[in-house]
């Protein structure tokens, strides 16, 4: 009898092209000079020959042979071989196809076949078994495999328990970022004005300098200065606010920037008592104004039970003050209606497993119940829910709106920019979002040393800059013709909070890069001048990271520039399951 | 069938034959009312209702029906804070404005009755076969709605009432003729036929081998025209293996055909088995025919007890069958209503993606994806010969061997070659659009109604995300082949197959839509478009990739509308033009390059080259 032939369960077009007739699998392992590019300041601190790195799952036919090394900055394997399948369409300057900086490791685990061993490697930990596999779980999805089968069993240990060591630092100046500039300083001798960075074309495009968007010519304001914050005002057309100088040397408070903008009815002296009275000292500062004059200002809560009610009356009737039209406020307390940063983070966790660890079959049929049970989605949508009505209080209601929070350094960063990106094309364009991070998130002391974990000893992970970023993206999905920047960008833009290599995303605030990059120059004897502390490079300064040619795809191909109008009121409805997942 | 009078028919309305002027853009406008008519089109009546908008709530209109469409203005002009919800392409001076072909009416109800109380309960329910409803209230005094009921049924189901569809009434006149984008003939010599292994019958021209097939088929050089009548007799409806596609270099082929009538009793037929072999042994390189049999296996089991089935292995040694799960057109049907029962008035918004997810719609166009990945990828890359069938093999199969087609062959790919495609696998090859469509049926629970075509389409739509520089066409192309797939308006779906349409004279007495998209090309046009002649494309079938094609299902939803149409639009066309004048400068380059080289007299070698430029030597 004809017995039935069940269809294949899975079909390998899902995930590997036909398989290739003429096999070219390297059975030997080469033996040849495999030199790493290494960044001023990199040093190799151990290295294993002979090894394998696994591409696919199933199959050991595209595996490659090479080197592997660790240095104080990334791992990298180096190989003579091709890679065989998946090609990007870009190439990051600072990394090798093969290479993961160290602060984009998650976790590190190490395999013993023979003995049925397996260790999640912690920092200055011990290895009782040589490792036959090393898999790496990164930050941005990926997990990375090697094989020791023909390595020595000595040296791939070492370099296991090296990558271990090196990935999980124990303090903050031992984060490649600070070698490298270090060098750069003691390299540049007297010229202190340039840092010496050989493949900028924008130079010292350091935390406090000059960094070029992406394929733009246009400086991204850092809004580390009096002048950027007036020209913010200026652009805007706020009348009824000014620049504040008592923050200078932060002298208030250290996780506010050194220059805030206020209400012009409130004075110096009223500030710096009030101050007193915020959690962080942080008093209220102003985002941006609408045309019509209604302003977005965010601010910390009232710890002092006794003054709330005084000073928060005060600061409300000043901000009215501001309104050519004396409009009322609008205040929304975000903590009390958007998901608190331990949700998200647990919805990220969730959205992980789905999309990288568990089993491509079982998580297929479920897909999108799955996707939704992670919550991330959810919560992508209450931001922009709620930053949408906000923008209905601005532009329709013509109210001032205040974003409540306990520290205002989280959801605020988050509702702030979105409001921002929805309201005002500037923002829409690359220079107007770079400067909204600079000044939403950067200098509003977003902490991104805690909340990217780069010391991977924090208990406040959370990852808000990438929900903004998904917002972000979602927002472009629908309004193609409104952003000047592409999906590409943003992939990239999260992808560069994991190269410590830049300052823009290494500190929880920038009094903290003044603090510990000061403490630094002086252990190194370097000398700073006028500076207030190293000037790191910055983000924004994309010609580090990748060529004019490659910055071209950073531009969105339908953005018709400043004729758009703003994005509607409105819910937000119809999400876009998330497919653009930085990383790789 | 319709009774097809041509001669011109008498409108029922009364008073309304007000003059017609032809504008420009050959729709007639009336002048007293602005009410958009084809040439042919007339106005049957108009009247007062209230239209209930499922997004904004009821509003005062007036509407008119013709022979071809119910239209309703609004008449009071809407409140900005509606306009501002309310999609602005709809509107014209601020009033609302609907536009429906009747032909997109599957049913028309009455809602309430003379007595029942409460504000606009009284009227009527329109449901349409483009995911959305439309409900009008009227006056209960002197049954107002009766005629209006009486007019709507008349002309959205003229079948049923002994009227012709208004495709032969419509008097439209384009610059462009679409009946003549596809010639068989044509479009085998494209493909390199008939060759050494494959020749042209046309046994079939009379329809008399199998009424449901096209009047030319290509068949295997080494059988007769008596082996396919004894092939006939074993394939389901005579719908015998015939060629679709022969890929260009390893030559080799993409057959279709219907199941064999193989029954309870597993009753082989030796002259099938041999015409199978024929088919393998014209390909050298692979020993094996595959066979994809586009069903559950279940089901091919289940379909022996009414005399069909599938190729066993004992009778045929020389193949391998596959099953590839797909569900039957009631399956699909289902399916899309519980999409729609998410999406239309109401987004289900609290669980969208479980939601999603429960109406299987994804799943099976996964499935569907699945297959014609792999007869591509069979025919492609595993070299060998691929026969596809169902159980009638006209609506599964068609879709697997369009699509498998739409994957080889970048030709297809273009405005023409989708066209072509889609006059070939689906109209000339018997899909059956009259039945699965209803066009002026009023059998609106007719088993027989499938979305398989629309199923397609979203198939394609997919692929067009995955590949954005692929295709030569953008979504409005394929929103436009969907909305005249109901409309009645052009010949193009009419009809189950290529006999009923001849007997119906369709090509000659209506137009074809290939002549209304063909004479406005660049509306359709992806600006990303960019020719690539030998590439394959193999989606990701995957539900981490598909999505619900929300700018056609939920396209009637203000609030999740694609909100910027016209700027991307307004790009798509700079784009073009851009591009235009950038293939306008490379030929220019080129040219004054060539002339270069060709200056010098001592370099004759390219004759061609110098073809462009008109030398004048002496």
């Amino acid at each position: 009898m004809f017995s039935l032939k069940p269809p294949k369960p899975t079909f390998r077009s899902y995930l590997l092209p036909p398989p290739q007739t003429d096999d070219k699998i390297n059975s030997e392992p080469k033996i040849k000079k495999l030199e790493p590019v290494l960044l001023p300041g990199e040093i190799v601190v151990n290295e294993v020959n002979f090894v394998r790195k696994c591409i696919a799952t199933d199959t050991s036919q595209y595996d490659l042979w090479g080197k592997l090394i660790c240095s104080n900055f990334k791992i990298s394997f180096i190989t003579d071989d091709p890679m065989p399948l998946q090609k990007f369409h870009y190439r990051n300057l600072l990394l090798g196809e093969h290479d993961v900086p160290l602060t984009c490791i998650e976790q590190i685990v190490t395999v013993n076949d023979h003995k049925r061993k397996q260790k999640v490697l912690g920092p200055n930990q011990k290895l009782k078994f040589n490792p036959t596999e090393l898999i790496i779980y990164c930050k941005d999805f990926r997990i990375v495999r090697f094989r020791f089968d023909e390595s020595g069993p000595e040296s791939a240990k070492k370099v296991c328990l090296a990558i271990a060591h090196y990935s999980q630092p124990t303090d903050l100046q031992l984060l490649f970022a600070f070698e490298y500039v270090g060098k750069k300083y003691h390299n540049s001798g007297d010229t202190n004005k340039i840092n010496g960075i050989p493949s900028g074309d924008g130079g010292g495009g350091g935390g406090g300098g000059n960094g070029a968007g992406g394929g733009s010519s246009q400086k991204t304001p850092l809004f580390e200065t009096y002048s950027d914050w007036d020209r913010e005002i200026k652009r805007t057309g706020a009348s009824g606010w000014r620049v504040c100088s008592i923050n200078e040397g932060y002298m208030i408070s250290t996780c506010l920037p050194e220059y805030i903008v206020v209400p012009s009815s409130l004075a110096d002296q009223d500030l710096k008592i009030f101050s007193h009275s915020f959690v962080g000292r942080r008093m209220p500062l102003w985002c941006w104004s609408h045309s019509n004059g209604s302003a977005l200002v965010r601010m910390a809560l009232i710890k002092d039970v006794l003054q709330q009610r005084k000073i928060d009356q005060r600061i409300c009737n000043a901000i009215t003050k501001s309104h050519p039209q004396r409009s009322d406020v609008y205040k929304s307390d975000l903590d009390k209606t958007l998901p608190n940063i331990q949700e998200v983070q647990a919805a990220f966790v969730k959205l992980k497993q789905l999309c990288v660890n568990e089993p491509f079959e079982e998580t297929e049929e479920k897909w999108l119940s799955s996707l939704e049970n992670t919550r991330w989605l959810e919560y992508v949508r209450a931001f922009l829910k709620h930053s949408a009505e906000l923008v209905y209080m601005l532009e329709s209601k013509h109210l001032s709106v205040v974003l409540q929070e306990e520290e205002g350094r989280d959801l605020s960063c988050c509702v702030a920019s979105l409001v921002q990106v929805m309201l005002d094309p500037y923002f829409r364009t690359i220079t107007g979002f770079q400067s909204l991070i600079q000044k939403e998130w950067v200098m509003a002391g977003y902490q991104f040393l805690d909340r990217c974990n780069h010391l991977k000893r924090s208990e406040k992970e959370s990852p808000l800059f990438l929900l903004f970023l998904d917002a972000t993206w979602q927002l472009l999905e629908q309004y193609p013709a409104a952003f000047e920047f592409s999906e590409t960008y943003l992939a990239v833009l999260y992808d560069s909070t994991r190269i410590s290599l830049f300052g823009t995303f290494l500190f929880n605030s920038p009094h903290q890069r003044v603090k510990q990059s000061t403490e630094f120059a002086i252990s190194k004897n370097i000398q700073l001048g006028d500076e207030k502390g190293l000037k790191f490079p910055s983000v924004w300064d994309w010609s580090l990271q990748f060529t004019a040619k490659d910055r071209t795809l950073f531009h969105n191909p339908f953005y018709i520039g400043k004729s758009t109008p703003c994005i509607q009121n409105g819910s937000v409805k119809s999400f876009k399951r998330t497919k653009g997942i930085p990383g790789t | 069938m319709a009774s097809a009078s041509t001669s011109k028919y008498n409108s029922h309305s009364l008073e309304n034959e007000s003059i017609k002027r032809t504008s420009r853009d050959g729709v007639n406008r009336d002048l007293t009312e602005a009410v958009p008519r084809l040439p042919g089109e007339t106005l049957i009546t108009d009247k007062e209702v209230i239209y209930i908008c499922p997004f904004n709530g009821p509003i005062k209109g007036r509407v008119y029906i013709t022979n071809y469409r119910l239209y309703l203005r609004s008449l009071e002009t809407l409140s900005s804070h509606w306009r501002f919800e309310v999609d602005t392409c709809l509107f014209q001076d601020s009033s609302l404005i609907l536009d429906v072909p009747l032909g997109v009416i599957s049913r028309i109800e009455k809602m309430g009755g003379a007595t029942s109380r409460g504000e606009n309960s009284y009227g009527l329910d329109i449901t349409c076969k483009d995911m959305r409803n439309l409900r009008f209230a009227l006056k209960q005094e002197g049954h107002s709605r009766r005629d209006m009921f009486e007019i709507l049924t008349r002309y959205a189901f003229p079948l049923a009432h002994s009227l012709p569809l208004f495709a032969f009434l419509n008097e439209e006149k384009f610059n462009v003729d679409g009946w003549t984008v596809y010639n068989p003939v044509e479009e085998y010599r494209r493909q390199g036929l008939p060759n050494h292994h494959w020749r042209i019958t046309f046994i079939n021209k009379c329809y008399e081998l199998c009424d449901t097939y096209p009047a030319l088929l290509v068949v295997p050089y080494r059988a007769s025209d008596d082996d396919l009548r004894r092939v006939a007799t074993f394939r389901s409806r005579n719908r015998i293996p015939v060629l679709s596609w022969i890929h260009p270099e390893n030559k080799t082929v993409i057959v279709r055909c219907s199941q064999p009538l193989v029954g309870m009793s597993g009753k082989r037929n030796k002259d099938d088995e041999k015409y199978l072999d024929v088919i393998r042994e014209t390909n050298k390189q692979i020993s094996k025919l595959t066979i994809y049999d586009a069903r559950p296996s279940v089901n091919a089991v289940a379909n022996k007890a009414t005399g069909g089935g599938y190729e066993s292995d004992d009778a045929y040694h020389n193949a391998e069958l596959f099953f590839l799960d797909i569900h039957n057109i009631h399956v699909m049907r289902e399916s899309l209503k519980k999409v729609k029962d998410i999406v239309y008035p109401n987004v289900e918004e609290s669980h969208w993606l479980s939601s999603l997810e429960s109406t299987h719609w994804l799943e099976h166009i996964k499935l569907v994806l699945t297959g014609a990945i792999q007869v591509a990828d069979k025919v492609s890359s595993g070299k060998s010969s691929v026969l596809v069938h169902c159980s009638d093999g006209w609506d599964r199969t068609a879709q697997l061997t369009s699509l498998a087609m739409l994957m080889l062959d970048s030709f297809y790919r273009s405005i023409e070659g989708f066209e072509i495609l889609v006059q070939k696998e689906w109209i000339s090859f018997g899909h059956k659009f009259a039945s699965r469509i209803g066009h002026g049926d009023k059998n609106h629970t007719d088993a027989d109604r499938s979305p398989i075509f629309l199923q397609f389409i979203d198939c394609v739509w997919q692929m067009s995300k995955q590949f954005p520089t692929a295709f030569e066409f953008n979504e409005q192309f394929l929103i436009i082949i969907l909305d005249h797939l109901y409309s009645c308006r052009f010949g193009t779906f009419l009809f189950n197959c290529e006999s009923a349409r001849e007997r119906q004279k369709v090509t000659e007495r209506t137009v074809s839509l290939w002549s209304l998209i063909n004479s406005n090309k660049e509306k359709f046009k992806n600006p990303f478009y960019t020719k690539e002649i030998n590439r394959v494309l193999y989606p990701v079938a995957s539900m981490r990739h598909l999505e619900l094609w929300v700018n056609y299902y939920i396209r009637w939803n203000p609030r999740i509308k694609q909100q910027q149409p016209n700027p991307v639009e307004q790009r798509y066309m700079e784009l073009l033009a851009l591009r235009d004048e950038y293939i306008k400068r490379l030929e220019e380059l080129q040219l004054a390059n060539s002339a270069k080289l060709s200056d010098p007299p001592t370099s004759p070698s390219s004759p061609s080259q110098m073809m462009p430029h008109v030398q004048t030597h002496f």
